[in-house]
Parts: C-alpha cells; sequence; structure tokens
C-alpha cells in the first residue's frame, strides 16, 4: 500500500494534473499548427503537458518525502465569504450601494462563529455610508448608491 | 536619444508638478501607508482594488496614484513592524527583528526615524538609478527582436520562480498555469475562442482585477478569520525621542549605504523586489557585524539596512518594466495591467513615445518619497491607534471594497462569480502550500509569450534553434540555466532556505 508522505505536495500535483488534463481535453479542438505556422492550439498544448509532467513529479514526491500536513479546510468562512461575493454584483443590481453593503457584511461576520448582528449592521451602514460618499459622489464610480438601476 | 539625466528629470518634474498629479501622489502615499500599516491586507489586492478608480484618470496621474500606494505600503509596514511586531507587509519582516527590540527598549523613536530617513536616502537614490540606467537600457532594448523577448521572458520568469517563497518546483507549475490562463479567450491570431464556453465575460480574456483580488485579497481574508483574532502585542510605547541621537547616526549611516546599494541592485533584477532586498540587506548587515549577536537585540543596523533595501528595491523594480516590459514581480504585473488598461504598451517605447509620462512618474518617485518622510513621523500617532480596530471590524469593509473594485470594471456580475472561483482556487492552493504570485506574473506574459515565440517561429520557419542563434537571446537563455544550476547546486538552496526561514 502506497503511502501519502507529504499530502501538500499530493494535493497540489493532483490539482496540476488536473489543470494539465483539462487544458488538453478542453482544447482538443484548437487547431495545432506547425511550428513555423503555430495554431490556437498550439502553445496551450505545450504548456498543459508541462503542467501534468510537475503535476506528475509533485506527486511523486509527495509519495516519497516527509512534508507537512494539509491544515484542515475551515467550511465555514469560506463558504460565507464565497457566497455573499457571488450574491453581490446580483444585490447591487438590485438594491444599490447602501443595502448591498449592509447584507454583505452581515453575511461577512456569519464567516465568524459568535457574530454580533446588530453590530454588523451598525458597521454595515457606516461602510455603506462611507462607500457612497467616496466612490459615487467624489469619484463617479459607475455604482447604483440608494437603490437599484 | 537625448542621454542627459538632469534635462530628463527636469521634464519629469514639470510634468509632475501640476496640482492634480501631486494631490494624487498625496492620495496614493497616505492609502498606502493606511494599507501597509493595517494588517490583513497587503499592496498586491490594495493595488488590485484601486484599479479601476484609476481608468479614468490620466495615465500619468493612474501611475503617480498606483506608485504611491506601493511605495507608501512598504514605509507603513516598517511602522507597525516596530512598534507592534506585526509586519503590515512582506517586505518588513525582518525589520520586525530589531526594529521591536529597540521599540522595547525605548528607543521607538530612533527606530522609526532612521527607517524614514534610510528610506528617503534610498528612494533619492532609486531615483537617480532609474534616471541613469532607464534611458541607456531602453536603448539596447530597442534592439531586441521576438526571439530576444521571449527568451528575457524566460529569463524573468525562470527567475521569479527561483526568488519565490516556497517549493521551487510548485512556483514552477503556478507560472504555467499562469501562462496557460493567460491564453484563455479570443486568439489574436486566428480569431478562435479558446477555453472560453460561450461566457461572454471572458471572450477578451480573463481579467486580471478578478483573479488578483480573488486569490490575494480575498484569500487573505478568509485566511486571517480562520485563525481567529489577529494578535495585538500592543507596547506600551514611548515616542517622546523622535529623533535619534548622534551615536544612532553614526552606527546607521553605512548600513544605509550598503542597502541602498544592494536594494538598488537586487531591484533591478527579474523576480527580484522589495521582499528579497530587505531579507539579504539583513543577512549582510548581520554576517559584517563585529557583533553579530548585537542583532536580534536591537541592533539599529538591522533597521536600517533593510529598510533602505525594501526602499531602493521598490523603485528600481520600475526599470525592467519601464524599459523592457518586463515586470518583476507581482506589483509590477499590476503596473503592467494598469498600463495596458491606459492604453501604453509597456517597454522601450514609453521612453520615446511619451517621455513625459516615464519622466513623470520618475519625478514622482522622488516627490512620493518626500511626502512620506514629511507625513509619515507627525502622522504616527494616529497609524498606530488605526492598529486597534479589531479586525472583525475591518474584514467586512476590505470585502465590500474588493466587491467594489470588481464591479466597477464595467459593472458586470460575472466578474464577481470569477473572483469568487479565483478565491476558491487560490485557497485550496493556498492549503496545498502553492504561493500566488508566481501565477500572476505568468498570467500577464501568457498572450505575450505566445506571439513572441509564435514571431519567433515564423521567422525561422519553425526552428527553436534561432533562440540560440542570436546572441542576445543565447545569452539570456544562458542566464537563465545558470539561474537553474543554482537552484540545483545545494549550496545555494540552503541559503535560499535559511533566508527564508529567517
Amino acid at each position: 500500500m502506497v503511502r501519502v508522505k507529504s499530502p501538500q505536495d499530493f494535493g497540489a500535483g493532483a490539482v496540476f494534473i488536473a489543470i494539465g488534463v483539462a487544458g488538453i481535453a478542453l482544447g482538443s479542438d484548437l487547431p495545432m499548427g506547425t511550428a513555423g505556422r503555430m495554431g490556437a492550439g498550439y502553445f496551450p498544448m505545450i504548456l498543459s503537458s508541462l503542467i501534468i509532467l510537475i503535476g506528475l513529479v509533485t506527486g511523486a514526491r509527495g509519495l516519497s518525502i516527509e512534508g507537512p500536513p494539509i491544515d484542515r479546510f475551515h467550511l465555514r468562512p469560506l463558504l460565507f465569504i464565497l457566497g455573499t461575493i457571488a450574491i453581490s454584483g446580483y444585490l447591487l443590481n438590485w438594491t444599490g450601494l447602501l443595502i448591498t453593503t449592509v447584507i454583505v457584511t452581515v453575511l461577512a461576520a456569519l464567516a465568524r462563529p459568535k457574530a454580533n448582528l446588530g453590530e454588523a449592521t451598525l458597521l454595515g451602514l457606516g461602510i455603506g455610508l462611507f462607500a457612497i460618499g467616496v466612490f459615487v459622489y467624489a469619484l463617479n464610480q459607475p455604482l447604483p448608491a440608494w437603490w437599484g438601476r | 536619444m537625448e542621454f542627459d539625466i538632469f534635462s530628463n528629470l527636469a521634464t519629469g518634474f514639470s510634468a509632475a508638478f501640476t496640482l492634480q498629479n501631486i494631490g494624487f501622489a498625496l492620495l496614493g502615499c497616505l492609502l498606502g501607508t493606511l494599507i501597509g500599516v493595517l494588517p490583513g491586507i497587503g499592496p498586491i489586492p490594495a493595488i488590485a482594488m484601486l484599479l479601476p478608480i484609476t481608468f479614468q484618470l490620466e495615465p500619468l496621474s493612474a501611475l503617480i496614484m498606483l506608485a504611491g500606494l506601493y511605495y507608501g505600503a512598504q514605509y507603513g509596514g516598517s511602522t507597525t513592524s516596530i512598534l507592534v511586531n506585526i509586519p503590515g507587509e512582506a517586505s518588513s519582516i525582518v525589520t520586525c527583528i530589531d526594529g521591536h527590540q529597540m521599540a522595547r527598549q525605548g528607543r521607538a523613536g530612533s527606530a522609526l526615524a532612521v527607517a524614514a530617513l534610510g528610506s528617503f536616502f534610498a528612494g533619492c537614490v532609486g531615483t537617480i538609478f532609474i534616471a541613469a540606467f532607464g534611458p541607456p537600457l531602453a536603448a539596447f532594448a530597442q534592439q531586441f527582436n521576438s526571439p530576444d523577448y521571449f527568451s528575457l521572458m524566460v529569463l524573468g520568469l525562470t527567475t521569479a520562480v527561483v526568488l519565490a517563497h516556497g517549493s521551487v518546483i510548485k512556483a514552477v507549475a503556478m507560472v504555467l498555469i499562469g501562462l496557460l490562463f493567460g491564453l484563455i479567450g479570443t486568439d489574436i491570431n486566428s480569431g478562435l475562442q479558446r477555453y472560453t464556453f460561450g461566457i461572454s465575460a471572458i471572450w477578451e480574456g480573463i481579467d486580471f482585477l478578478p483573479l488578483v483580488i480573488g486569490m490575494f485579497g480575498v484569500v487573505e481574508i478568509i485566511r486571517n478569520i480562520e485563525s481567529r483574532e489577529l494578535p495585538r502585542a500592543l507596547i506600551g510605547t514611548k515616542l517622546r525621542d523622535v529623533w535619534p541621537t548622534k551615536q544612532d547616526f553614526h552606527d546607521s549611516w553605512r548600513a544605509v549605504l550598503r542597502g541602498t546599494g544592494l536594494g538598488s541592485i537586487l531591484g533591478i533584477l527579474p523576480g527580484g523586489g522589495a521582499v528579497l532586498a530587505a531579507f539579504a540587506a539583513y543577512t549582510v548587515e548581520k554576517k559584517i557585524a563585529k557583533d553579530p549577536s548585537r542583532f536580534g537585540k536591537g541592533a539599529i543596523e538591522g533597521v536600517a539596512g533593510p529598510e533602505s533595501a525594501n526602499n531602493a528595491a521598490a523603485q528600481t523594480s520600475f526599470i525592467p518594466l519601464l524599459t523592457l516590459g518586463l515586470p518583476s514581480n507581482a506589483v509590477m504585473a499590476l503596473m503592467m495591467g494598469a498600463m495596458i488598461i491606459q492604453g501604453i504598451q509597456p517597454g522601450a517605447s514609453v521612453m520615446t513615445k511619451s517621455p513625459e509620462l516615464f519622466w513623470g512618474m520618475v519625478a514622482s518617485m522622488w516627490i512620493g518619497n518626500l511626502m512620506l518622510l514629511v507625513l509619515n513621523l507627525p502622522l504616527i500617532g494616529v497609524w498606530v491607534k488605526l492598529l486597534s480596530v479589531p479586525y472583525r471590524l475591518l474584514y467586512p469593509a476590505i470585502l465590500m471594497f474588493c466587491i467594489i473594485g470588481v464591479y466597477s470594471i464595467n459593472t458586470n456580475v460575472e466578474q464577481l462569480i470569477i473572483m469568487a472561483i479565483f478565491a476558491a482556487f487560490g485557497y485550496v492552493l493556498y492549503k496545498f502550500g502553492c504561493e500566488p504570485a508566481p501565477m500572476v506574473l505568468g498570467f500577464i506574459l501568457g498572450p505575450l509569450m505566445e506571439e513572441n515565440l509564435r514571431r519567433t517561429l515564423v521567422l525561422s520557419r519553425g526552428d527553436p534553434m534561432v533562440l540560440l542563434e542570436r546572441p542576445i537571446s543565447a545569452a539570456l537563455l544562458l542566464m537563465s540555466l545558470f539561474v537553474v544550476a543554482l537552484i540545483v547546486l545545494p549550496q545555494f538552496r540552503k541559503t535560499r532556505e535559511e533566508a527564508f526561514q529567517e
């Protein structure tokens, strides 16, 4: 039974191989051309192959050389922060900068275990007003301030 | 081409000395210091976040502000290193070692003043360095052809990999992944779509702002939340004596000179920059000191050397970008992105086509350094106050500014989704011990590298040997090989590991 000695290296190797394989598979319909007339697929194929090669080396190192373990993945902050970002654009279009900021701040506060939602709401209002002052009025950025577009 | 440094600098100062440009330099320096002081947000996401604001500015004003932001962050980082032992930013990590010890001995004022004066001196020298070496290097670059540019990028990326933190092999993979991601979008040569899956937001390629802000800014926030509250070691620092004693000056001026020299040279190297310069300067000071045991216990040379070096390097790392079009580190890759957005192709042509822009930027660097010196010392009290803001109040604001920055690019909701995806990607890679900085370099250089390779091979009818037949290209590749050889040599490898350990 093969044992993973360095989980970080092994994981990184797996990610690299996945990217390289995806690069080749998804780019397989691109014309390669020849060296003298490089097609759209020529350079991507070279890069993808090199990435796979290095992925294999890194993965092999993960099996042969002792290394540090992988830190635990903390799902709560990851999901809350990424989810907040993903919906923030739609929120901005719909409700404008002020309300979006309040919602983003509250959701961001929930990324930590003991969130104080009252404080977060007030903080969100403060950041929102500040952002409107700076980005909308002082810098003329294309953002809806008080309500969506 | 005119090689007279002083008439060129005069052009620059007259371009930079408008009320508007000075205002933007001031704004950049202030924001930069603020960012440098606040832990949990480094210069890379900060510059990326503020880039959209500069879209509507004139090119010179935009670049002046971004440059101010960059070296403002250097100053701010050193302040918190000395006062509270928290490096606001990577290039001031070594400053913590002796700077904070000095603060504990009640010599915070001396440490801060020496850091500020040393940085200012280094900044002045760095500016002259750019003015002196920029034009000849740009003239030399005029002889460059596609094969030479391709080899130059190989050298730049190789050095960046060797000098990156952490594992070399992972850094190589990150560079290659960056190059590959850089190719996503419409192929300029054939007009074919590559890896776009019909998503209109990436037809023109992935925007580098969601990528950079996601991988640096957002990942940083998640990492900080994970590690719970940041430690706050506010000590009762006495700021009575901001002026150093005669003995301090006597002890530190040589270190300032050495740091400046070392930093100026290391800044020019592709892959070099402020972080490397600071580490190298500290190592040198420790090596040549009569009594190395003083280091770590408040040796003023341990502050003066690295602080001068990181500022000098911050300055001179503009040289390869402005003359060769080669960004030497991730911050410079951002500056390159900013220039491209402004319609300027970085490289030798900047100096000939828009001399006011080049020299105006050089002049503004000096102005910015002076501003920082004048601003930083009196404002130290304010910056320290800021440090007592708990992170739980800080990160929602940082997150919101990240969102606003990306949304402002073109008010496209999909850009935010892309940012979230790259944040997730960056988070996973961080857990696997991969640094994102080399990937950003590759990402910026991807299309350029492909185009130069294509032109090279068209000229040689597909024969890659042309890369070795042209003298400039061959020399550059030989240097790359030398750099690779260095990493294989056990002795260098050991020094590198030690340097990053400290």
